[in-house]
């Protein structure tokens, strides 16, 4: 019987630092057969292992268009995280995924994407973002808002340049009041004021939002009175998490786990569960 | 199947199961506690207990257990798969809310992908059950579907029918294959109907108005109110036979190491908290509230079950005396308001 927790093993490629803790792997399957046979969608999320200090939960960073690796993103916090940082290309690593539902982007052809990210929530949505992006006929209008705290605290910050410089894409870019230099050219705000100005209208739009739990909570009721319906708005949600596999008991919100219903879900399907965000 | 066993030949039944290459876990007397763990002897057993302290979760769910091992040299890593975790046992004598316990939380384990740890130990070991010829005030069985000679999830059903003797139901199999291994230890079955010795555990509350009232209510003053007297010890979880949330952990020196499933709980702050500090689960009655919706409304919603089998242990352990059945009765008033 095969074993539900043996991770694949990872080597890493690529590293890239992108803002203050904050570094982004690319990995390679070690056995190729294994990477040949992986699939995934974007929107799925996997558990990362450093052997030794243990997992941790984060979403698959890259788009399955690029093909032959995945990418993570993650800020060092904890244990499993510090453990991460101090590893170098050429290391080993586990990756357990991909688990959960996806980003229904087939629905999505022929509609206008907003994109709406908060600070190291961007990763999510970098997936589904560039999966679009890479189908660019496919869709109409893209507009991606992302804020941070600090101009610093941005991550990606070459895709960020790539995303600005297209011009069929319009990037939006905030940081919070005081998180500014006097060189700094982007808007001063908080995400959801940030998306009242910019006024994204929600005629034939789909809304993609993902951020911390206080900036999802705020930004909601901002697409409603812009008009965006609640099955229009989607978001990808990140709760704490074991197993991945809907037995360690502890993502569920009310009765919906996370890690098997989720990580993504309508702002309609998150309006109808309780609120233990 | 039905045949009888005598008192007098628990000896030959437990030396038969040793030779048949069976590890035999049966509950025992330590100090004053009994408690379910392997034997040697049939004189190991006790009769004279209500319910055991521990529950049978720990022979298919254990406290803590290796998911994979692995060795680190340099930047290669190299898996083994833990081995030898599925021991061919009998539980002797565990009971019937216990035994019941293990198809309630099949599901969970079997749902969408296998957990193979839990499946092939469930594979590995017979369970034979003795009805409860008493109770005490913390057992609702009854309450919750269930009865002290109720059947479901075990292999063999004993029940006493005198003072040295027990009838012997097969409810598998798997019991019927045991039964048979061991034949000489069983008599046949008594002529007419037998004296069958069990508790009479009177119903506390009517189940079927707590899913309703709960559908309704996940915000109520009760939450709070319950977990007033709630230390966060979380020892509820732990000797909870349906209880079945885990960690998963690493173990190791710098070159070697294990992968752990560990035994965790939601009364337990840290259980839900995010990396950044925020908690979904951030006050003690969000956490009870989370604790009899898991049991009696979410599982129920997914698996058609309700988890939890009415042993009444999370009460019997409680430090500070919060009692789970008055919780339920308290919900079934205030669903007839």
């Amino acid at each position: 019987m095969d074993n539900i927790y043996r991770p694949y093993l990872m080597t890493i490629s690529d590293m890239i630092d992108e803002a203050p803790g904050v570094r982004t792997f690319r990995l390679n399957f070690s056995d190729e057969e294994e990477g040949n046979k992986f699939q995934y969608q974007t929107g799925q999320f996997g558990l990362y292992s450093v052997f030794g200090a243990g997992e941790s939960t984060f979403c698959i960073a890259s788009s399955p268009t690029r093909e032959g690796y995945i990418e993570c993103t993650f800020r060092e916090a904890g244990r499993v995280t510090k453990a991460l940082r101090e590893l170098n290309i050429g290391d080993t690593l586990g990756f357990r995924g991909p688990y959960g539902n996806v980003f229904p982007i087939e629905k999505w052809e022929g509609k206008n994407l907003v994109f709406i990210a908060g600070g190291i929530a961007l990763p999510p949505l970098r997936s589904v973002i560039w999966n679009c992006l890479d189908l660019r006929d496919k869709y109409k209008d893209v507009t991606i808002i992302y804020g941070a705290k600090t101009i610093d605290d941005l991550v990606y910050k070459n895709e960020l340049k790539e995303w600005d410089a297209r011009d069929d894409v319009n990037l939006v870019t905030t940081v919070d009041p005081g998180g500014e230099t006097p060189e700094w050219t982007g808007k001063v705000g908080f995400v959801p004021t940030v998306v009242e100005e910019a006024a994204p209208d929600c005629k034939d739009t789909i809304a993609i939002v993902c951020g911390p739990p206080i900036m999802i909570k705020f930004t909601l009721p901002v697409l409603e009175k812009l008009g965006f319906k609640h099955d229009k708005v989607y978001t990808t949600l990140e709760n704490r998490m074991k197993c991945g596999l809907g037995k360690c008991g502890r993502c569920n919100i009310g009765c919906t786990y996370v890690c098997k219903e989720g990580p993504v879900f309508t702002a309609e399907e998150i309006s109808k569960m309780p609120d233990e965000f | 199947m039905e045949k009888t066993l005598n008192k007098n030949n628990f000896d030959s039944f437990i030396t038969g199961l040793k030779k048949q290459g069976y590890k035999t876990i049966a509950p025992k007397k330590d100090n004053k506690l009994v408690t379910l763990d392997e034997i040697q002897d049939a004189n190991e057993i006790s009769l004279d207990h209500v319910i055991t302290n521990n529950s049978i979760k720990e022979y298919f769910l254990p406290k803590t257990e290796k998911i994979l091992s692995y060795t680190i040299e340099k930047n290669k890593v190299e898996m083994k798969e833990p081995e030898g975790f599925a021991v061919k046992s009998v539980i002797f004598g565990s009971r019937p809310c216990d035994a019941f316990s293990l198809p309630v939380m099949d599901k969970v384990f079997n749902w969408d992908c296998v957990d193979k740890f839990w499946v092939e130990r469930r594979e590995a070991v017979t369970i034979v059950t003795i009805s409860c010829d008493k109770f005490d005030s913390y057992c609702f069985c009854t309450s919750v579907g269930l009865a002290p000679d109720a059947k479901q999830g075990s292999d063999v059903l004993l029940t006493k029918i005198s003072n040295d003797e027990y009838l012997v139901e097969t409810v598998t199999e798997k019991g019927e294959n045991l039964v048979k291994e061991l034949e000489s230890v069983f008599s046949d079955p008594p002529s007419g109907t037998p004296d069958r010795q069990v508790a009479t555990v009177e119903k506390k509350f009517d189940i079927g108005k707590i899913k309703p009232w709960l559908d309704d209510n996940f915000e109520h003053d009760v939450w709070d109110e319950f977990s007033h007297k709630c230390i966060g010890c979380g020892a509820c979880t732990f000797v909870c036979p349906t209880c079945h949330c885990f960690d998963i952990v690493d173990e190791c020196s710098m070159t070697k190491g294990d992968r752990v499933k560990n035994w965790d709980g939601c009364q337990f702050k840290m259980f839900t908290m995010h990396t950044s500090g925020h908690n979904p689960r951030n006050t003690q009655g969000m956490r009870w509230r989370q604790r009899i919706m898991h049991k009696f409304k979410y599982y129920v919603e997914k698996f058609d079950s309700t988890l939890c089998v009415g042993c009444g242990r999370c009460s019997r352990v409680c430090p500070a005396d919060m009692n789970i059945s008055e919780m339920l009765e308290i919900i079934e008033t205030e669903a007839g308001k």
